[in-house]
């Protein structure tokens, strides 16, 4: 295939790819090393509010942006260089921390709360999502002909379902007295708040991840199972292999590149956990790099935003999956130069 | 298929089973537990007591319930349609329609059905029960709290059909726009076996590395301002991006290439590649080999890669609930208002027949392309 | 398809029909309002969208689209709710059209205390206060024979004396959800306290007694909380409350209603509305109003049909339809004893919240960095002196702060 052929194969895609995602991306870059704000002046103004019953009107100095002759913001963009990452790593503080050899303390600053939490929730979830939805698969694989139609739809629902209404639904069954705590608390005999400490709203979260991603693991696998050679399967029984070893040595092998495109997948999505956090509202306790980026971005009541912060957190979050990615991608610039 | 070889012990196969029945209550419980939830009055669907909730003894009191004698029949209404429509409606359709135009057959078959199954089972049992109920005495009695008020409220009083109506444009259309676009990409990269084409793959991913919030917030702005940056190239007509539907499906195919030219890539290179080459030997440029040879043998892919565009579109809140106004706003972020908003429990309950409402869909859609996920996926869309 | 066509046409007919029903006019210019999405707007725009031609954005986004829709020109959105807070950065911009003509020709209904005045001139129309203030339980109280609690010592008392006499587990409910709520009950006690947020030239001042103070009563209030305070917003509150788990809260006055909701409530009558809790210097909360401003990016013609239209809905039929919905400010409302707790705290000197840039900035802040000191991470002293330097960096990225 010549280069323009390519080209106008893929020009549709990479024009648009180009245009929303590389062009805000660049923005986002360049935004992590400048900052722009109004510039303000401050001012004496009376402010009258209503009160319950009577107006209270207050004279104070107020900061206000000024504003040019048609009424805009004047604003003033500065290059800042890495203050902005600075800012979101501290690391002067994260490495007092590291050097007294206070975990604690480090656990407190925000960026490395977050690290902390999101490199924990993704290598623990990935092996059980392989496992589980390997599992899963092998199981329906098993299964008679006749119940795997029904068993696969019903496998598939936790994948299907809007992941704000599954958290949101998780959510009420342990909340509180939700139905599963009173459940739990009734069989243990004692009092149980899930949502009270950091551990259990980690496991809860975990959880769910695995109840919603494991589906589309296993019906991968599923897939893939259908294909496994049942030749080479029945030379390996007649060799007297056990039903472990042929799983070992043709059936995974023969998923793997499967179990690494699911791994991808997973490192990305996982690394982005965002809607658990939000939906068990979860802040107090454990956020993440993606909850970070949006808090810097979301304008509080008064419309003030961090902009220059949220784009070096995004940036550095690009960069871990970036860095999570290159294992697997190995194999597939293999494959890639193999395959012509 | 399997032969006596590869049979199992008595015991692995019932492990196995009890494995399986167990994970499928684990899959289902949440879903059926807001279903039941939704059904139920407000005190009754957040009791800490789960027999409450499932009998729903304060929504009983109110008047609204069921009496054995209804479950009976509606159970068998149900199962009498579902009998129908899978054993007498295929012959039926194959009977009535004509060669080649079945599947008209079948949205006919479809709709009759569904309609059919709506008058019966909401105007018809109800008049045939309220006739019977009094004369079977304690069977006809209420003993199961159920109310759908909560349905009348999210359809009628609060214009859910609207934002119904906002989803199926925008998630119609990033399906469609998304894969005609994806098919061509992804036909491309899997015959090219350039350098260019691998690191254009690479660059994807990391494309759909990038925390999305980050993207969509830079948006906004430009979004808003549209029709005054637009107005030297456009002139009077300069539209503002902002609020429209076609905005939002650009948005969110680009934002879902990444993946779909992947998924797709990998199931054209499983496609032999002899196939489309015999085509080009027999005077074919590539666009007339992708269009005669390639396009016959790709809908299984295609529909796998499809569900994964309709699931991004469908479920998606982030692009939709900045870059859309109230009037043009789908179903997800529409219940995500109703929950945050200052809520009283009753709206709470209401928010939650807005969920089941929407999770309805989704289920229809599995149920009905299910084999093709399967098949499609056995065909080689996954193959890393 | 004939079948619905004629249902379609009917349907039509009779919606429209029923649109002009209330509206003393109709009208004729095309309107927009983009506001949040509690049920005080949702009264509002629906007795406006009385009149026609008018359809309303109740939309949870409404403070990031706000800035931006208001800006463009002509405007995206003609009308506008904000509150307090929510109006500072539309009243920076300069995209808020100033209201005293209008006001001179249609707002002879409007009292006196609705006018928000910035500078002498009229910038926004409020048409609801809200405030915090205590509901307690009358009947719980009353079998344990305690006093109607003035101060947050006579709470903590009360709840001691509740948990003892095995009546309930958790006494005491709280708004505590991390982030906005949270920060919002640090305001309360701090305002209580008689805290002062800033020092010169917007320097943060939190880091002293009253904070800790505020503080150190948050914390002990929690003892008295169901564990999971800290995921706790208004709505479960008021469903804690509903259901007879808890006896006291400090809760929004927008919320009394739902108490006395007998579809849904299980303690319609018992629960007593009354003044926040004294702090040291004034009640332990802050009066917020929620309003309506116009956008400067429009024409006289469309500014003049806007305000008219807003005048009819914020009209006394639509307050007396809705009377418990919200404490209006209007000749209509009747304050029942819904309203009795937040018309006591007013009484008591309760403040308005000191809404401006750098509060916006102080308040998130808070709202991240209260949870290390109420999960025993960080104490008083460490966790203050963490959101004041949170706040510096915040507020110099924003321009706040010169460095």
């Amino acid at each position: 295939m010549n280069f323009r052929t390519f080209a106008a194969f893929v020009g549709p895609s990479v024009f648009m790819m180009l245009l929303f995602i590389a062009f805000p991306l660049v923005s986002v870059f360049k935004q992590s090393f400048y900052v722009t704000q109004p510039l303000y002046e401050s001012v004496e103004i009376e402010t009258c509010t209503p009160g319950f019953l009577t107006q209270t009107c207050v004279t104070e100095t107020v900061s206000q942006p000024q504003l040019d002759e048609e009424g805009k913001i004047i604003t003033q963009t500065q290059f800042v260089g890495w203050e902005s990452y600075r800012n979101v790593l501290e690391p002067e503080r994260a490495w007092r921390a590291i050097s007294d050899g206070n975990w604690n303390v480090l656990s407190t600053i925000n960026f490395w709360k977050a690290l902390r939490f999101t490199l924990t929730f993704t290598l623990i979830t990935l092996p059980l999502v392989i496992v589980c939805g390997l599992g899963i698969a092998v199981m329906i694989n098993n299964a008679a002909q006749a119940i795997r139609g029904p068993v696969i739809f019903i496998s598939l629902l936790p994948f299907i379902i809007t992941p704000v209404i599954g958290v949101l639904s998780v959510n009420w069954l342990f909340r509180g007295d939700g139905i599963l705590t009173a459940l739990l608390e009734w069989w243990l005999n004692r009092d149980i708040a899930l949502f009270a400490q950091a551990w259990t709203i980690e496991i809860l979260m975990m959880l769910y991840r695995v109840w919603h991603v494991a589906p589309f693991a296993a019906i991968v696998f599923y897939a893939g199972l259908q294909t496994v050679n049942q030749d080479s399967l029945e030379s390996a029984v007649i060799d007297g292999a056990t039903r472990w070893q042929r799983m070992k040595y043709i059936v995974i092998p023969h998923l793997m590149p499967l179990i690494i495109f699911v791994s991808m997948i997973h490192l990305m999505d996982s690394y982005r956990v965002f809607e658990e956090i939000v939906g068990f509202a979860s802040q107090g306790y454990v956020i993440s790099l993606q909850w970070l980026t949006y808090d810097f971005l979301v304008p509080d009541q008064a419309g003030n935003r961090s902009i220059s912060r949220a784009s070096a957190s995004a940036m550095l979050t690009m960069i871990g999956i970036a860095i999570l990615l290159i294992f697997p991608l190995r194999r597939t610039w293999r494959d890639h130069k193999g395959g012509h | 298929m399997s032969s006596r070889a590869l049979r199992q012990p008595l015991s692995l196969r019932l492990t196995s089973n009890i494995f399986l029945t167990f994970w499928c209550l684990v899959a289902i419980f949440p879903i059926f537990w807001i279903t039941v939830m939704s059904f139920k009055s407000p005190v009754d669907a957040f009791d800490s007591n789960a027999l409450n909730v499932i009998f729903g003894p304060t929504t009983l009191s109110n008047g609204n319930g069921l009496s054995l004698l209804d479950i009976i029949l509606g159970i068998a209404v149900i199962w009498g349609t579902i009998a129908l429509v899978s054993k007498k409606m295929p012959a039926m359709i194959k009977a009535y329609s004509k060669e080649g135009q079945e599947w008209f057959g079948w949205v006919i078959g479809i709709l009759a059905a569904a309609v059919g199954f709506l008058v019966v089972f909401f105007v018809i049992l109800p008049a045939i029960l309220s006739v019977l109920n009094p004369l079977f005495g304690p069977l006809g009695r209420d003993i199961l709290g159920l109310t759908t008020e909560h349905y009348k409220t999210v359809w009628i009083d609060r214009g859910f059909s609207n934002n119904f109506k906002n989803s199926l444009i925008v998630t119609s259309g990033v399906v469609i726009l998304s894969l005609s676009v994806g098919t061509l990409a992804g036909y491309g990269l899997a015959r090219s076996g350039s350098n260019l084409a691998f690191w254009l793959l690479i660059v994807a991913l990391i494309f759909r590395a990038l925390p999305p919030s980050a993207l969509v917030a830079s948006y906004l702005p430009v979004f808003i301002s549209s029709s005054e940056w637009l107005a030297p190239i456009l002139g009077e007509n300069a539209p503002t991006l902002y609020g429209k539907p076609f905005a939002v499906i650009a948005v969110l195919v680009a934002i879902n290439q990444p993946f779909t030219i992947w998924m797709l890539r990998s199931f054209f290179q499983n496609i032999p590649a002899e196939l489309d080459e015999a085509a080009r030997v027999d005077g074919c440029n590539h666009f007339q080999a992708f269009r005669r040879v390639i396009m016959p043998v790709m809908w299984p892919g295609v529909i796998t890669t499809g569900l994964f565009s309709f699931l991004l579109a469908y479920n998606d809140i982030l692009v939709t609930s900045l870059l859309l106004d109230a009037q043009n706003q789908t179903m997800v972020p529409a219940i995500v208002g109703m929950f945050n908003r200052e809520t009283t429990t009753t709206d709470q309950v209401v928010a939650v027949a807005a969920a089941v409402s929407i999770t309805a869909p989704l289920i229809f859609l599995v149920l009905i392309f299910q084999r093709q996920i399967v098949s499609g996926l056995t065909a080689g869309a996954v193959k890393g | 398809m004939k079948l619905k066509t004629i249902l379609m046409a009917g349907a039509m007919s009779f919606a429209a029909a029923a649109a002009w029903a209330d509206c003393a006019y109709e009208n004729e210019v095309p309107l927009k309002s983009l506001s949040a999405g509690f049920e005080a707007w949702k009264a509002v725009t629906d007795a406006m969208a009385e009149c026609g031609n008018f359809s309303a954005s109740l939309d949870q986004e409404f403070r990031e689209k706000q800035p931006e829709a208001f800006a463009a020109n002509p405007a995206l959105y003609q009308i506008g709710g904000v509150a307090n807070e929510t109006m500072i950065p539309l009243l920076n911009a300069g995209s808020l059209r100033p209201l005293d003509d209008l006001v001179e020709k249609y707002g002879q209904d409007l009292l006196p205390n609705q006018l928000i005045k910035v500078d002498g001139k009229i910038m926004a129309i409020a048409m609801m206060v809200n405030a915090q203030h205590l509901m307690y339980r009358s009947d719980v109280l009353a079998d344990l024979g305690i006093e109607e609690p003035k101060t947050y010592d006579d709470v903590l008392v009360a709840a001691a004396k509740i948990k003892e006499a095995g009546v309930m587990n958790y006494p005491i409910g709280g708004t505590f959800k991390t982030g906005w709520n949270l920060a919002q009950e640090f305001v309360n006690m701090y305002m209580g306290e008689g805290g002062e947020f800033f020092g010169e030239g917007n320097q943060p001042s939190i880091n002293n007694e009253q904070g800790v103070k505020a503080l150190e009563t948050m914390k002990a209030m929690t003892e008295f909380m169901d564990p999971e305070y800290l995921v706790s917003d208004s709505t479960y509150v008021q469903q804690q409350f509903q259901q007879g788990k808890i006896a006291m809260a400090n809760l929004w006055a927008s919320r009394a209603a739902a108490m006395n909701d007998e579809t849904e409530s299980q303690v319609v009558g018992k629960v007593t509305m009354a003044s926040a809790p004294m702090g040291a210097a004034a009640p332990s909360t802050t009066i917020w109003w929620d309003g309506v401003v116009l956008a400067a990016n429009m024409s006289d013609e469309e500014a003049d049909a806007a305000f008219r239209l807003v005048m009819e809905g914020m009209d006394g039929e639509m307050v007396s339809a809705n009377n418990d919905v919200a404490v209006w400010l209007s000749p209509a409302y009747t304050p029942g004893d819904l309203a009795a707790g937040a018309a006591a705290s007013a009484e008591n000197g309760a403040k308005a919240y000191p809404a401006s840039a750098p509060m916006g900035v102080l308040h998130s802040a808070l709202g991240n960095g209260l949870a290390d000191y109420l999960t025993g991470a960080k104490d008083a002293q460490t966790t203050l002196a963490d959101i004041e330097a949170e706040y510096l960096t915040a507020a110099k990225e924003a321009g706040l702060i010169n460095n």
